[in-house]
């Protein structure tokens, strides 16, 4: 895992590889941007969140990347699901994310998300983060180190030029399934859907 | 015109709370009437984890419950094991764990410097002091495998031995860490807005700290010296030379002063201990791991982290599986008497700031 | 101190396990006429922890409660045995602040209801209408299978028992295979031995 100048140049020389043909260049243009600047929200939901201070301060850099903190969901692109997620934190993950405004990304750190992990026999935690919120990357680890962190984010930069990082589109077609397994797991109380534009769905103004 | 009365969450979306939980809080203007504390968010239900397991398979969770300083956590574990089941360990392995604990209590000392000084603004102390932070981290690397999550201290002593070079490398260490806290002082603790911040905001007397069972800088900063390493000694802490700091304000103020002056502590104990270093075995002969019964006993021990005196509780009940574990950290109650009562009469601004200065940790709150 | 200890509340001696440790038994109806004869006597006055262990072999719980000396110095734990169905048990929320939080969490995870607290609302679980989770006949496994799924395996996702068993038992059946295919090389070059000579 290179760092310094060498990363940078592993990025700029990602878009000369990448699958771009099936964009129009306006599409192309807007994903550009929008993979140089990745604001990431405040919100340290589980173990994961003790190697996130190193990851963006001054020794592993993320901000050389554009990949910088933001407190409010309403700025936010990326919201980081690090570690296991107990009920009570499922419920205000989900609210959180429907509060951020498209496009959205999911990143999954560790192994927890994948399967359980070591709580895999906890009657408090959930086991596949899937089934609740469309994930787009995964990054495996316990802890992930702050260099595989990183290459999340540059993986996840790279589908993102490519147009392929489409997971607020999933959630929006895929809504039923994704609230019935909600429902299933926190009971008949789960917050009223922020998502959908009402004014386009619900019978307008 | 009045101020309005409103209730809002300090809630676990938040840059400036410590960990993931969340403080209800009802507003008048801009002062605080009455706050509630709510944890669970990180339950995962250890205890219960803990009784399907037996010592082997439970040593691989134990140092996931509080998420900062897992080292007290390992050794705990290790010496209430140790204790049911009448092991003695070598006395390498004994300077070893007392190497490995002071590591880690530096290093959670200056994650609480970058959480202290965020909660006002000064966002500079909080890249020297991770980046400080991470040389410590690659010191545990190197020993251990791993950055944060350990698992090193298993009962019956360690599980490696040092590296070659290994102790050299820690003095090098800690002389560079005596020069560098002394910048510190400069940038934060003498700082003219942390004073003006800090002093007289969140005063707690000496008889209320004493008779509510308080523990940690708490107490230091009220003038009461209280620190287990003094009061019932365990590993070699009894042979070793250090002081206890304490301090006469009891506001934000006087604890962060004590905190410093324990970092001091910390390098003059590693000193010490890299000097002393006997040789000797590692580990003593275990029983096999699948036939190792805990008799049906009770037993009760302590060790102090950073923030605070923590404590275990187990139970055997003569099989390999343990009957009951239970985790008394220091932060149940600073969170739930502690801080409810404090919060009353401060303002919205100085919540991050007082959070911060009791060393409120969730995961060992609802374990 | 142990032998007014012994005469007026315990049934059995006070056990020295460390030099800062001591531990007793004793009848739940004498409990508060000890932690007050400690706490006015002999300076215990803070109050660690109240913990709680199920017994369901023997069918109760074992209360213990842990007090400490205002020098800090020595610990004491009081140790009573209460029921497990419908276990009410009075509160020392008035005397040690503390010990209000601490019996919150033990109402929550056993069930157990301390009279006089006057704040046992949920702590850590979240519209918990199953039975209190650290009991000994809640099973956590079973309840996992029940209400949650996992992620399916890959393709060649196999028994690591029964794969063992299996490889095992082709290895022997081949070593069979293989000494009687010696054996029958044998006897036929003997035979042609003898039918040489």
């Amino acid at each position: 895992m290179e760092e310094g100048f060498l990363l940078e140049q592993k990025t700029l020389e990602g878009d000369l590889n990448s699958e771009t043909s099936h964009q129009s260049s306006v599409d192309f243009l807007m994903n550009w941007f929008r993979k140089r600047s990745i604001f990431v929200l405040a919100y340290g939901t589980g173990c994961g969140a003790i190697e996130m201070p190193p990851t963006f301060t001054s020794r592993y850099d993320a901000e050389r990347l554009g990949i910088r903190g933001a407190a409010t969901p309403r700025q936010a692109d990326v919201i980081i699901v690090s570690g296991y997620c107990s009920y009570k934190t499922l419920r205000r993950i989900i609210r959180t994310y429907e509060q951020m405004s498209n496009p959205k990304y999911v990143l999954a750190l560790g192994s927890c998300t994948v399967n359980g992990g070591m709580y895999w026999d906890s009657y408090n935690t959930i086991k596949k983060l899937e089934d609740y919120l469309p994930v787009d990357m995964y990054v495996n680890g316990c802890m992930p180190r702050p260099e595989s962190i990183l290459e999340g984010f540059i993986e996840l930069q790279k589908e993102i030029g490519a147009g392929k990082a489409s997971s607020w589109q999933k959630y929006e077609e895929n809504h039923e399934f994704y609230r019935k397994n909600q429902e299933a797991v926190l009971g008949e109380k789960v917050e009223p859907s922020y998502e959908a534009d009402w004014y386009l769905y619900e019978g307008g103004l | 015109m009045e101020n309005k009365h409103i209730t809002i969450f300090h809630g676990p979306q938040h840059p400036g709370i410590t960990g993931n939980m969340s403080v209800e809080l009802d507003l008048i203007g801009e002062t605080i009437q009455k706050a509630t504390t709510h944890v669970g968010y990180l339950h995962r239900g250890f205890e219960k984890l803990v009784e399907r397991r037996t010592v082997i398979q439970a040593f691989t969770i134990v140092c996931r419950i509080c998420v900062p300083e897992p080292d007290p956590n390992e050794a705990n574990f290790a010496a209430a094991v140790e204790e049911l089941a009448g092991i003695e360990i070598s006395e390498r392995s004994k300077y070893i764990r007392v190497m490995v604990l002071e590591l880690s209590r530096l290093a959670a000392q200056f994650l609480w410097l970058a959480g202290q000084s965020g909660s006002i603004g000064l966002y500079a102390v909080g890249q020297w002091a991770i980046a400080d932070r991470d040389l410590i981290l690659d010191l545990f690397e190197e020993l251990t495998g791993a950055r944060v999550y350990h698992m090193y201290i298993y009962p019956g002593g360690v599980r490696r031995d040092l590296p070659e070079g290994f102790l050299e490398r820690v003095s090098k260490l800690l002389s560079y860490m005596k020069k560098r806290l002394k910048d510190y002082d400069d940038i934060f603790i003498n700082n003219s807005s942390f004073k003006n911040r800090a002093i007289g905001v969140g005063i707690i007397s000496k008889e209320e700290a004493l008779a509510n069972g308080y523990v940690g800088q708490v107490l230091r900063g009220c003038g009461i010296a209280a620190d287990v390493r003094k009061d019932a000694p365990y590993l070699i802490y009894g042979d070793l030379d250090f002081e206890v700091p304490t301090e006469l304000g009891g506001d934000v103020y006087a604890r962060a002063l004590v905190r410093r002056a324990e970092m001091d502590q910390s390098v003059h104990i590693l000193e010490q201990v890299v000097e002393k270093m006997p040789e000797g075995e590692i580990m003593v002969k275990m029983p096999a791991h699948r036939k190792f019964k805990l008799p049906k006993d009770d037993t009760w021990v302590k060790v102090e982290s950073a923030r605070g005196e923590f404590a275990y509780y187990m139970a055997g009940d003569g099989t390999e599986k343990i009957r009951r574990m239970q985790v008394r950290g220091p932060s149940l109650v600073h969170a739930y008497t502690l801080l409810e009562n404090l919060l009353v009469g401060a303002e919205l601004s100085d919540v991050a700031l007082i959070m911060n200065s009791l060393g409120i940790c969730p995961p060992e709150i609802e374990r | 101190m142990f032998k007014t200890i012994k005469s007026n509340f315990a049934t059995a001696d006070v056990e020295v396990k460390r030099q800062d440790l001591y531990k007793v038994v004793i009848k739940y109806d004498r409990l508060s006429a000890l932690i007050d004869f400690l706490y006015n006597n002999y300076t215990y006055k803070i109050l660690n922890a109240i913990t709680c262990t199920d017994w369901i072999e023997e069918g109760h719980f074992a209360l213990t409660y842990l007090i400490t000396t205002e020098d800090r110095s020595n610990t004491f734990m009081i140790q009573t045995l209460v029921g497990r169905e419908d276990t009410k048990v009075e509160s020392f929320s008035k005397k040690f602040k503390q010990a209000q939080i601490m019996e919150r969490d033990l109402h929550e995870m056993y069930g157990i209801d301390f009279i006089g607290n006057d704040n046992l609302k949920e702590l850590s679980l979240e519209n918990w209408v199953h039975t209190p989770p650290l009991r000994r006949e809640f099973d956590t496994l079973e309840f996992v299978n029940e209400h949650l799924t996992f992620r399916e395996g890959r393709e060649d996702n196999v028994d690591v028992k029964a794969e063992t068993k299996r490889l095992r038992a082709l290895k022997k059946a081949q070593k069979e295979a293989d000494k009687k295919a010696k054996e029958a090389a044998d006897a036929s070059a003997l035979k042609e031995n003898e039918d040489g000579k």
